[in-house]
């Protein structure tokens, strides 16, 4: 049987979702020597394994694959011509929240090979022949480009809101639910949020405005179980998390919401040590993504830069697929006496007070202090203690100080640290 | 019009425009006659810094949009940039510019200003970088451009309506059995949604241009300020 062949018994829908991890293994290796042996041509990677001196065709185990080089982005982008093919009619550029966007180009034949992963993960948020899906632009981001194609694949229909992810854009999307009834939505978390706002500054009733939608899907930024369950509520939809990355990280939520199953027919995706030794399940990482087939641009141990853990444990669901969750990358994060604090991590603490549920929360860079975690948070000043409380227990920082930002909306953004002088600014 | 199911819905700010089978081809083959009149090349790069909402954006590519067989990239043999026209994303727009080095640069009239300020600010002159065209699109009531050499591209979104300023003649081109210019108004004939529209300042011009002799000639903008 192959990894995707369709069998869609119950909620599963292709045969990867329960393969053994040992059968799992084998065939991610097969497909990684076949791409590292494709890659072994491409100019970067011919010089970079050369430079580390590893030879890409003994490659026997996952030991041998681990001893290939890290890649990163700035080596990529340093590296131009020489790394991407630009076989690729469609290039995406990365947000570049940390300094220089990376291009990556799409070709017809990788376009094909990620379809089925978004096939699989609208499936799963329960996706079914004849609904119709309300999404975000195909151009934003090249995971949106697949979305369109699975919907219409799944026996579907797609709509499309106009402009842009930016909560200036609410009414528009407003427009278009009451227009196309979709019965799916797929957006940003911050969009969803965004609209929450709206219908409470309208005093629109959000339920009756979402009444024809059954499930969201969630993109751009990691949800707080909190969140997530708050977003459910006030929408009257089931939100699923979807993440994953331009360069290839691809991975959708089951009903259970523990943790984004990973497509692993697409992407192999690690999570790292500092040392660069593979974490160990439950711990956090740095994510590494190599992707499993040799369209589009080679992407072989790179370092996204996010912070991510796997979850190796079973899923309640039955799938064996393993999971991951991604936290933020380094500039959604702070080092506070030499812990690493991402935002999610802050906004779980906040998220954790129903009354703060939503709310944006921003971490403020000073350089003055080292071991003070500066966070900012939207609205009136609620329950500071208790916030600083769980800030102790949960994530072992003894100095927080509040900037509470009142009235003063901000557009929840995928920016989630921002230095002091923007703050004093508002 | 459409007798087939809607498989694609787009929203605009002032209506929808459905699709079926086979529509989405029939809107690219005419944006890729747009940009041949504007002079864009069979093999260009090109970057399209608007919402991906645009059909300049969506009929870019058949990877980009189901049911689309040929997009622009696969008609002109030509490699697509989506750039996003929000706020946060056309900061990138320089870095960009610098790593694709694209022929072609399609900007959405009313973020030019936005666009050339900020890059400027990066130190890249948009309007100088060898090699780079940049095409204004323009809406019905679009802002009057920043000066610069930039060709020119009329696009109404509820209406479909795509139509280029011709590097030959210099007037703004409705393509024969594609749109009619009605008493300043111009109507879709193809397309059943596509909503008449009437952009500010249009002058018919009352001449021919050999390399579509059917077509509707027009300018935009008062006659004493130019075409802006
Ligand atoms: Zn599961």
């Amino acid at each position: 049987m192959t990894a995707t062949e369709p069998v869609r018994s119950g909620d599963t829908y292709d045969a990867i979702e329960t393969w053994s991890p040992a059968q799992l293994a084998d065939w991610q290796l097969e497909r990684v020597r076949h791409v590292v042996a494709g890659a072994a041509g491409n100019g970067f990677y011919a010089g970079h394994w050369r430079e580390a001196d590893v030879d890409p065709r003994r490659l026997q185990s996952w030991e041998d694959f681990r001893r290939l080089p890290l890649t990163s982005k700035q080596t990529l982008v340093a590296a131009g011509e020489s790394w991407t093919a630009r076989g690729g009619n469609v290039a995406f550029s990365t947000r570049g929240t940390s300094g220089e966007p990376l291009v990556v180009w799409l070709d017809a034949a990788e376009s094909e090979t990620f379809i089925v992963p978004t096939m699989r993960g609208y499936w799963w948020a329960g996706f079914r022949p004849g609904q119709t899906a309300l999404m975000q632009s195909p151009a934003w981001h090249r995971l949106a480009a697949m979305e369109g194609h699975a919907v219409l694949r799944l026996g579907g229909n797609a709509a499309y809101y106009w402009g842009s992810g930016g909560p200036q854009y609410a009414g528009y999307f407003m427009d278009a639910l009451e227009r196309v009834r979709p019965q799916f939505v797929t957006t940003t978390a911050p969009f969803l949020v965004s609209l929450l706002r709206r219908f409470e500054d309208d005093v629109i009733d959000a339920r009756a405005m979402f009444d024809s939608v059954r499930s969201i899907v969630a993109v751009g930024l990691p949800l707080t179980g909190q969140l997530r369950a708050h977003l459910s509520d006030r929408l009257g939809s089931e939100v699923f998390e979807r993440s994953g990355t331009q360069e290839g990280a691809a991975a959708d939520e089951c009903a259970m919401h523990t943790a984004p199953h990973i497509h692993a027919d697409v992407c192999h995706l690690e999570v790292l040590a500092p040392d660069g030794s593979p974490a160990p399940a439950g711990a956090r990482g740095r994510l590494v993504v190599t992707k499993l087939h040799d369209t589009g641009d080679p992407v072989i141990r790179y370092d996204t830069g996010d912070i991510a853990e796997r979850f190796d444990e079973p899923c309640g669901c039955g799938r064996t697929l393993p999971r991951l969750k991604i936290y933020g990358r380094p500039e959604s994060s702070v080092n506070i006496a030499e812990r690493r604090i991402t935002a999610y991590d802050v906004r779980t603490c906040v998220d954790a007070d129903p009354e703060l549920v939503g709310r944006q929360v921003l971490l403020v860079r000073d350089g003055n202090d080292g071991d003070v975690l500066n966070v900012a948070i939207e609205g009136t000043e609620h329950n500071a203690a208790a916030i600083e409380r769980r800030i102790h227990d949960q994530l072992g920082v003894e100095r927080v100080s509040f900037t509470w930002l009142g009235r003063a909306r901000m557009a929840w953004g995928f920016r989630q640290v921002v230095d002091k002088s923007e703050v004093q600014e508002r | 019009m459409s007798v087939a199911a809607t498989r694609i819905t787009f929203a605009s700010p002032d209506g929808e425009l459905n699709f079926a089978d086979g529509d989405l081809d029939r809107w690219a083959e005419h944006l890729v006659w747009c940009y041949s009149l504007i002079g864009v090349a069979e093999g260009s790069t090109i970057a399209v810094q608007d919402f991906g909402t645009s059909p300049l954006a969506y009929l870019g590519s058949k990877l980009l949009m189901p049911t689309l067989t040929a997009g622009v990239a696969e008609r002109l043999d030509a490699r697509i940039i989506c750039l996003d026209a929000s706020p946060d994303r056309i900061v990138l727009t320089p870095e960009v510019v610098r790593q694709v080095t694209p022929d072609v640069l399609i900007v959405r009239a009313d973020i030019l200003a936005l666009l050339l300020d900020g890059s400027s600010r990066a130190g890249v002159d948009l309007t100088a970088v060898p090699g780079l065209s940049l095409v204004v699109v323009l809406g019905g009531e679009s802002p009057p451009l920043p000066a610069g050499d930039f060709r020119r591209l009329l696009h109404c979104e509820s209406s479909l309506l795509m139509a280029p300023q011709c590097t030959l003649c210099g007037c703004f081109h409705l393509r024969e059995g594609v749109y009619e210019l009605r008493g300043g108004t111009i109507h879709n004939l193809v397309h059943a949604d596509a909503v008449p529209c009437a952009p500010r300042d249009l002058r018919p011009i009352d001449e021919t241009c050999p390399l579509a002799p059917g077509d509707t000639l027009f300018e935009l903008g008062r006659p004493e300020g130019g075409t802006r």
